[in-house]
This record gives structure tokens, C-alpha cells and sequence, in this order.
């Protein structure tokens, strides 16, 4: 079985055991009509409903399961956006992923890749044109080398200069020809700095993305430092050895902040305790923020972290941006595109959040394909206390996906509408939409 | 006595090759290297021209020529500008100002020598 779309998979598997909608229904122990939409792949599948499925078509869950698939009809979905003038067939894009998921992953990998060379260059050229250290050395070489013309050409072309004249002139250019020699080297040091980071992500969030999905997000040598009550910092050096860099690239830098929280969230909430508490509090972060006297973006992040091969904990997926939009953290969760460039949904409770900041947030929130998360936003103040100071806010938004048999929201208000940008987002009529959706499907 | 010039150029070697190849043929050159100090400079010693670098410490040349066009007895005099930054901006922001010509480094002697004489000609 190919990795097509799981209502797809479904479909197909059911068909082969020669079952009907119904028995397959009845089997799971869901309505026929439910297990429709499902197989039409109009409605997610998770948790009990994806495990009781999977054991009545005699299959292991993660054979299943959603995630890739929905990431993977994203890209596709951006891919079309960015290049309408091909005349890509939007509304085949779950069929060409079903019938052609190798071609589909790399043609998805591929966007990526010119995504990543794009920011590349962006960045790039944003560093020769601004560096202030390029800048320096540039003008501090041609100023050495204005000098050296300027005092040699006197001495070639004047016979009449006094000795002592002379003398100095010729020092003057020894010592400008030191100081050039320097700069020269200091430029040449530079570069080799910058091309040392022996990785082809060039800009530092991509290095930091990669380091940390790379670990899976979890570091368990910190975990076990903190239970022995040490202070982590062999661990910590030793994480901090595998990343790229000097000892203060951005990349470096940005990574250990990451791993002194994860330290510090682990001495606050150690791993067992917290797993522990979590099941009994139904992973409540502000009951579990509580109980442990923790603030919630510390909580946050110790859910985002907490499932992991051991603990049957839900997949959390966690978003921290500062006040101007930049992504500082992302943790992914299955059937939410992370934002990365700046481009996110103004509508997520994150932004909300970043404007009442003394006000945690609720909310369950719905992505256009009907994939529904519980949502959780709160902002802080980084800044150091004292008056009159900008604060320097940063907000985390904590995500949960809703189980597709999930009544919890039933009779409550409607989940907020959110979208996944607006380049890719279907909705036509939404008042937050600042920019249009490239490919509309209305008109393609 | 021949014309004054006053150099505004912070780079010391490049200060004392332009006061040798200037007082050669002939100027009466003096050099000052702080930006903050160029315009009293200017008022006391009544230069026929000025060389001003761009980037000078504790005040830029951008800021020294807009002031010293803004008005006054001096408001007229020939600046030349240097500046080792060769970028279209620079020189167009020079031109804004008023610079009479402007310059990058590296230059030779003799590019100097001949704008100098063309400025002091009314050039």
C-alpha cells in the first residue's frame, strides 16, 4: 500500500477485504456515514477512531495515520500558488499524492529546497550589501591603500624631497601596508568563519530547525542531569558540540537558549513526575502550570516535548514568535504548517495573544480542510525590570489536535476560523486576508 | 601667500601626503582630523577651498557640507569630497548637498592636484 491519503488508504484496504461502509462502521464502532467522510478524506482520523479502524481492517495504526499526507497536500497546495502560470490542477492534487506519492514527496522537496537556496541568497546579499564588519574592513582597506598610492607616487615622481621627508614617507608606508596586510587577513578570517559552518543551511533559524527536529525536539542527557539534581552542563556542552558554528554563531547561541530552558523546565517539572501528572490532568497546562508552580510557557514547552518513545503522551506541536512576527521557536504537530517566513495566519490566537498580554488564551481553532486543534496562547516580558522600558514580548501558542470523536467542544461556540496563509488559504471572504490566494479554485 | 586650502581628513598618512603634494605646488595647506571642529576651522581661517572626507569621527562630511551651504560667508566655498565609499548614493548624496566635486579613494595625486586647480579657477 502506497502513502496515499488515509481515507484513500481506507478505502482501498476495505475494498480489498471485501468489506462494506457499513461493516467496516460497525466494526469500528462509528456511524457509515462518518466513516464516509472519512474515507472521502473530508474528515481527519486520529486517536480511538484511527486505532479501532486500523484493527478492524487488520492493519497497524501508523499505517494510518495523517500527517505527512496533510503536510504534503500543503506544499502541493503552495507549489500550485506559486506557479499559477502552469496551469496546475489544484483539485488533483490528493489524487496525483495517492496515485503518485514518490513524484509528490519530491517534487514537495524540491519547493523546499528553492525555498531554502531563495532565503539563502536572500541573506546573502542582504550581508554584503549591510554587514557593518564588510563595510568597516572595506573602508579601512581602501583607506590604506589611498595612503600607499598617494605617499609612494610622491616619492616615485618628486626627486627634491629632504631626507628626513623621505624617511617618514617610507615609514608612513611600512605602517600602512601592516595595517592593510591586517584588514586583508581579518577579511580572509571572516569568510572562512562564514563558510566553516559546514552545513547547507545557510540562514541560522534553518540550522536551528534542523539541529532541533533532528533531536526530535528532545534532549534526554538534560533530563537525566536534572534528575541528579547536576547542573547539566556537560550535557549541554556536549549537545552544543553538534552544532555547527563558532562558539558565538547566532546558531549557537539561539540553541543553547533552547537547551538552558529545557534544562531548567526539567529541574521545574522533572520527566516522570510531569508525565505522570499530565495523564491524571489531562494535560491541562494550566492546571499542570499549577501544580508545579511553573509559569505557562514553561509548561508549553515541557508538552511539547513530553511525547517520546516511553511515554504515550498526545503530540503537542508549539509555536513562539517575538512581537514582530519572527518565528523564534516551532515545534510541529501533524496537520498544522508551522509558519516560517513571517507569512502565518493573523487570525491564530498567538497574535491575539501578543495584544492582551496579561490574558492567557483558549481556543479551538479550524484550518480550512476541517482539521480542528485546541489552542492555547500566552505572552511574556523578557525584559529586565525597570521603568519605561519596551517590553520584549514573546508569545507561545501550544497546539493539540481534536480527536475526530472528540465531543468536548459540542455545544460550545464555533472553533475560530484559521488558515495556513493566506497565498494557500481557500477562505474568499476573510477580512484578516493580506494577500490573495494565488491559485483560487474557483477560477482555475 | 598662496590660496588656502583646509584638509578635513581623519586617515593621518592620507592627511600628510595631500598637505606635501598641495603645499608643493604652492597652497597653503592646514589639516584637521575631528568633523566636531571643521566649521569653527572654517570661520577662523577663511580657507579658498576645502578636501572634506565623508566619514569623519564625532561628525560626518554629509553633515559639515549641509550646514556649512546652509549659509553664512563661507556658503559658498569649493568642497571637494573623498570618501572610500565608491556606492551611487554616497555620491549622489554629496551632490544633493552641494559638493562642488567628489572623489573616491584610492585616488592619485595628480586626479587631486587637477581638481584642486580647476575649483580655485572657478571650475
Amino acid at each position: 500500500m502506497g502513502r496515499s491519503l488515509a481515507g484513500t488508504r481506507i478505502r482501498e484496504r476495505r475494498r480489498a477485504l471485501g468489506l462494506t461502509q457499513t461493516a467496516l462502521a460497525e466494526a469500528a464502532g462509528i456511524s457509515p456515514s462518518y466513516l464516509n467522510l472519512i474515507e472521502h478524506n473530508r474528515r481527519g482520523i486520529a486517536g480511538r477512531v484511527l486505532v479501532a479502524v486500523a484493527r478492524a481492517l487488520d492493519l497497524p495504526p501508523a499505517q494510518l495515520a495523517e500527517g505527512a499526507e496533510s503536510a504534503l497536500v500543503n506544499e502541493l497546495r503552495e507549489i500550485a500558488a506559486q506557479m499559477p502560470e502552469h496551469g496546475p490542477e489544484e483539485a488533483g492534487i490528493e489524487e496525483m499524492i495517492g496515485r503518485f506519492p514518490g513524484w509528490s514527496r519530491t517534487l514537495s522537496a524540491q519547493m523546499r529546497r528553492i525555498r531554502d537556496q531563495d532565503r539563502a541568497i536572500a541573506a546573502l546579499t542582504d550581508r554584503l550589501t549591510h554587514d557593518p564588519f564588510l563595510q568597516e574592513s572595506l573602508h579601512l582597506m581602501l583607506s590604506n591603500i589611498t595612503a600607499i598610492r598617494s605617499t609612494s607616487n610622491i616619492l616615485e615622481t618628486m626627486d627634491d624631497i629632504p631626507e628626513e621627508m623621505q624617511s617618514r614617507f617610507h615609514t608612513n608606508i611600512h605602517a600602512e601596508s601592516v595595517r592593510l596586510s591586517e584588514a586583508a587577513q581579518s577579511l580572509t578570517a571572516y569568510f572562512d568563519r562564514a563558510a566553516d559552518t559546514g552545513s547547507d543551511a545557510v540562514t541560522a533559524d534553518e540550522e536551528i530547525d534542523r539541529f532541533l527536529s533532528g533531536q526530535d525536539h528532545h534532549f534526554p542527557t538534560l533530563d537525566a542531569a536534572a534528575e541528579a539534581g547536576g547542573d547539566g552542563i556537560l550535557a549541554r556542552t556536549a549537545l552544543l558540540d553538534e552544532v555547527a558554528g563558532g562558539p558565538d554563531s547566532q546558531v549557537r547561541v539561539a540553541v543553547g537558549r533552547v537547551l538552558d530552558r529545557y534544562f531548567k523546565d526539567a529541574r521545574a517539572m522533572p520527566l516522570d513526575r510531569f508525565a505522570e501528572a499530565a495523564a491524571d490532568l489531562d494535560y491541562d497546562p494550566a492546571a499542570l502550570a499549577t501544580a508545579f508552580g511553573a509559569d505557562l510557557h514553561a509548561t508549553f514547552r515541557r508538552l511539547a516535548t513530553l511525547r517520546r518513545p516511553g511515554i504515550d503522551a498526545p503530540a503537542f506541536g508549539l509555536f513562539i514568535v517575538n512581537a514582530a512576527g519572527h518565528a523564534l521557536y516551532r515545534r510541529p504537530v501533524a496537520g498544522f504548517a508551522m509558519p516560517r517566513h513571517g507569512n502565518a495566519c493573523p487570525l491564530l490566537p498567538i497574535f491575539q495573544s501578543l495584544a492582551q498580554p496579561a490574558r492567557a488564551l483558549r481556543r479551538r481553532i479550524a484550518l480550512p480542510s476541517g482539521q480542528t486543534f485546541d489552542s492555547f496562547a500566552a505572552t511574556i516580558d523578557l525584559a529586565a525590570p525597570g521603568f519605561d522600558r519596551p517590553p520584549v514580548l514573546e508569545a507561545a501558542m501550544l497546539l493539540r489536535a481534536v480527536e475526530a470523536g472528540d465531543r468536548s467542544g459540542a455545544g460550545g461556540p464555533p472553533p475560530d476560523p484559521v488558515g495556513p496563509g493566506c497565498r494557500v488559504c481557500p477562505r474568499a471572504d476573510c477580512a484578516a486576508r493580506a494577500e490573495p490566494q494565488l491559485l483560487d479554485p474557483r477560477t482555475a | 601667500m598662496g590660496k588656502r586650502i583646509l584638509i578635513v581628513e581623519d586617515e593621518p598618512h592620507i592627511a600628510e601626503s595631500l598637505s606635501f603634494i598641495l603645499d608643493r605646488a604652492g597652497y597653503d595647506v592646514a589639516a584637521l582630523d575631528d568633523g566636531a571642529q571643521a566649521l569653527d576651522q572654517i570661520r577662523k581661517s577663511s580657507p579658498d577651498l576645502i578636501i572634506l572626507d565623508v566619514m569623519l569621527p564625532n561628525r560626518s562630511g554629509f553633515d559639515i557640507l549641509r550646514d556649512l551651504r546652509a549659509g553664512g560667508p563661507h556658503a559658498g566655498l569649493p568642497v571637494l569630497m573623498l570618501t572610500a565609499k565608491g556606492q551611487a548614493r554616497d555620491r549622489s548624496a554629496a551632490e544633493d548637498l552641494g559638493a562642488s566635486r567628489f572623489m573616491t579613494k584610492p585616488f592619485s595625486n595628480a586626479e587631486i592636484l587637477d581638481t584642486v586647480s580647476e575649483l580655485m579657477a572657478g571650475g
